[in-house]
């Protein structure tokens, strides 16, 4: 026997005038894998067709589908609805510029903290095409690779109290971006220059340590080591101690 | 409605892993450039590229772009331009090299070089031993690129639209396009950009088939929009179905799986390619499984209570392997199929996944039509890369790594042309306001309200009648039937209605529009099809199962104009080396 499932979804548009926040119950029975991706897309074309939801890889990869699912953010394409209870409430993303509905401006966000925090290699001059690779360790390629897997849904960010009350605060994906380019011996950067851009309180210094980040960060990026290392390497450098 | 008009030396849209090197190297030239994109670059599909990009490096296996290009040309069934493919082997070298400089992090090798893994169709010394070619970021090359193409651009200040959706090219009336009509999804405001020069970048269109591979946005934009200008749609019956998505799902499995090691098996747990494919088993081209599979289960030797997929092994490789070499698989195979492939193995069957086809262009990225003139004259001022491009390099089959390849050279290669081009061009031609209003009028069309269809209902079914009738097996009576149902479905078009009317972060019109775009491509898709009456490649006929190298050495190139089918020529010569005559491809 298949589970009837109710869904209270958080609709509001604020572009439209008419439009107020209110949540909105739906049900539909659950089939074999369904996931919230494909439970959402029934919703829309079942029920309403107005519903405002983002998806694009439907495979976990592209970043895109973060939500508040049951009050924790997560990624709807890769959640089974086997995986949650009757009742399903669905709100956006906290802490980002609500387009509508569950929809959510991540990319403005990520935009803008990327331009703060130049997360890019630094390079000493522009690359020569035909120049062999660098060499590197394996190891080293590992570490740095295994930072580069952030997707940058937001979900850190979502979770994090320091995010929600600065606004220009770098959260976990912009430490773990500065943590990845400092782990990268193609930047030039060094210690004091990382520290211009994250040693003070919109920086690793304003981290409080509660790590929701680390907890819901659907990639598994060990982001409570990376702020706990950042932080470490940012009082050195400012204490002038490398 | 007031139309709010902005002016750039270059117009972009797609901002996946062809617009963002084009983007690149015009910002860096200090060019005023705009990227439009339907999505925040980083979603977009270059995103879930999974196992890499091919360059003979050399790194693991004796290699040579030589090699590399005969492998392209022999998987291509022979229809790709040998020019072309000389061109992207020749530069697949340094454009890894400036990608990995750029900060790509790849896997690396002992010896600190980058990390190459053998993938399907690779061999060394023109068809003898299996060869390592593709670079890779463990599972996740594409993402890895991806982002550091965008990170690069937003260095160099490149000017983003994000989520504007683009709904038509603008041309006069001498052919030249002048820009293009943009929508912005959260307000619904159209934006008109006059540029000088218009690169479409919009990727491939999965979408047209119910199983695909292909993200949610994989919709043909690009290759629509280019339709509807007047511009043909060259080799499109060619399309790949991947042999290993997740059964019934379509999400990806690499073929970087195989690479490694793993197999398919059988209901009677055999490895049944060793009979379709003796040497190259299961890394023979990717066609060549993606039939096998089929035919396993319409032969009744599928597993599952079903017998609709096959058995991808992977567990015999032990978890050190799958957790260090293929994390992002262990990951999806968890979640949406439900396995642990450390332990057991991986239901599968082949997915749409990628289309040979494209917009026509030379191997500088600008797109050639035939006008008077002979088969490839310029049209003025538009430019294609990536997967909505077809230049052709991939012919009737495109091997694995490759495609990550073709949407970087030929991003770079476009994004260089257009810097020539903007010397020699400096000024924008006049606006055609005519042009224009037709481009708002279609927008307006969904503004009417009232009863009709649904573009979930029209768009279901047309999806259905194209897995159906488009499939990786081809007979003339069912592309036929199929041709008319995609007709009748256009027609259809006209009696759908919008549920939601309002007009902002209408995310339904957004939908209704690139149902549009795909029963444009699905429309060329068939009748390219139906066309074509020899088997190569992915396009396989059980009705002429052979291929017909006398007839059909030739691209097809579809016009939407009468919905007519014209032919040009293989270019068979390429630039420095001798020609590859056609061969019986074996593997």
């Amino acid at each position: 026997m298949s589970r009837r499932l109710t869904f209270d979804i958080f609709r509001y548009n604020p572009n439209d005038p008419k439009s107020r926040p209110r949540t909105e119950r739906f049900t539909l029975d659950e089939t074999e894998g369904m996931t919230l991706f494909i439970a959402l897309n029934q919703i829309r074309d079942e029920q309403a067709p107005s519903l405002a939801f983002d998806f694009v890889c439907r495979a976990g990869v592209c970043g895109s589908c973060g939500m508040l699912i049951n009050g924790r953010p997560g990624l709807a394409c890769r959640t089974l609805t086997a995986a949650l209870p009757d009742t399903i409430t669905l709100m956006p993303l906290p802490a980002f510029e609500l387009i509508a509905d569950l929809s959510v401006n991540t990319g403005k966000w990520m935009r803008g903290m990327s331009e703060r925090l130049e997360t890019w290699v630094h390079l000493e001059q522009a690359p020569e095409i035909d120049a062999l690779e660098l060499a590197m360790e394996p190891e080293q390629a590992e570490a740095i690779y295994e930072l580069d897997r952030c997707i940058e849904c937001g979900c850190c960010i979502s979770a994090c109290a320091t995010a929600r009350m600065h606004p220009e605060f770098a959260g976990a994906v912009g430490l773990n971006k500065i943590a990845r380019f400092r782990a990268d011996p193609r930047d030039r950067r060094a210690d004091p220059d990382y520290y211009q851009l994250v040693g003070d309180d919109q920086g690793v210094f304003g981290c409080m340590g509660l790590l929701g980040c680390h907890d819901l960060c659907p990639k598994k990026l060990p982001l409570q080591t990376q702020i706990a290392h950042l932080r470490r390497g940012m009082l050195k450098s400012a204490l002038g101690k490398s | 409605m007031s139309l709010v008009r902005r002016h750039f030396d270059a117009l972009i849209i797609g901002a996946g892993g062809a617009g963002l090197n084009a983007a690149l190297q015009l910002a860096n030239a200090n060019l005023r450039v705009a990227v439009v994109s339907k999505v925040f670059p980083t979603r977009s599909h270059t995103v879930a590229a999974q196992g890499g990009v091919n360059a003979a490096l050399a790194n693991v296996l004796p290699d040579n772009w030589h090699w590399h290009m005969f492998d392209t040309v022999k998987g291509s069934d022979y229809l790709g331009d040998q020019d072309a493919i000389e061109f992207m082997c020749r530069e697949a070298i340094p454009t890894v090299y400036e990608l990995e400089h750029n900060g790509v992090p790849f896997s690396r090798l002992d010896n600190g070089r980058i990390y190459q893994r053998a993938f399907g169709g690779q061999s060394q010394s023109f068809g003898g031993p299996q060869a390592a070619r593709t670079c890779a970021a463990a599972d996740r090359t594409g993402h890895a690129i991806l982002h550091t193409l965008y990170q690069q651009n937003i260095r160099a200040r490149t000017h983003f639209f994000d989520e504007y959706f683009a709904i038509d090219l603008i041309g006069d009336d001498e052919g030249a396009i002048l820009g293009a009509l943009i929508m912005e999804i959260e307000t619904g405001e159209p934006v008109l950009i006059e540029s000088k020069v218009t690169l479409l970048a919009t990727g491939g269109c999965g979408q047209v088939f119910r199983t695909t591979s292909n993200a949610h946005i994989n919709t043909g934009d690009g290759m629509a929009m280019a339709v509807r200008a007047g511009v043909p749609l060259m080799d499109m019956e060619f399309f790949q179905f991947h042999p290993t998505g997740i059964a019934g799902k379509g999400m990806l499995i690499t073929e970087g799986v195989r690479g490694e090691g793993g197999y398919l098996v059988n209901k009677d747990g055999e490895r049944f390619m060793e009979r379709y494919a003796p040497n190259a088993k299961d890394l023979a081209s990717r066609d060549v499984v993606a039939r096998a599979i089929v035919t396993e289960v319409k032969e009744g030797r599928g597993c599952g209570p079903q017998g609709d997929h096959v058995l991808l092994k992977v567990d015999h490789l032990g978890e050190e392997i799958v957790s260090k070499r293929l994390p992002g698989i262990r990951e999806s195979s968890q979640i949406f199929a439900g396995v642990d492939p450390v332990l057991e193995p991986i239901p599968v069957f082949p997915t749409a996944h990628y289309v040979m086809g494209g917009i026509p262009t030379n191997r500088y990225g600008r797109v050639v039509v035939p006008v008077q003139n002979g088969p490839e004259e310029v049209v003025t001022g538009l430019y294609a890369a990536g997967e909505c491009a077809c230049v052709s390099v991939h012919g009737a089959n495109r091997l694995g790594g490759n495609s990550l390849l073709d949407i970087l050279v030929f991003g770079r290669a476009a994004g260089q042309d257009i810097i020539e081009y903007l010397k020699e061009h400096p000024n924008h031609r006049p606006m055609n306001e005519a042009a224009v209003e037709r481009a708002m009028a279609r927008l307006g069309r969904w503004e009417q309200t009232g009863e009709g269809i649904s573009v979930r209902e029209l768009r279901d079914e047309f999806r259905k009648v194209m897995e159906d009738h488009a499939g990786v097996f081809r007979t003339e009576e069912i592309m036929a039937e199929g041709v008319e149902k995609v007709k009748a479905l256009r027609e259809k078009l006209k009696d759908v209605r919008l549920q939601d009317q309002s007009a902002v972060f209408n995310t339904a019109r957004i939908e209704a529009l690139e149902l549009e775009n795909l029963i444009d491509v699905g429309l060329a898709i068939a009748l390219s099809a139906l066309g074509r009456r020899e088997s190569r490649g992915a396009h396989s006929r059980p009705d002429y199962p052979e291929r017909d190298d006398k007839n059909w050495m030739s691209h097809s190139l579809y016009f939407a104009e009468g919905d007519r089918i014209e032919y040009k020529p293989v270019r068979t010569k390429p630039l420095t080396v001798e020609s590859f005559p056609p061969k019986e491809r074996v593997y």
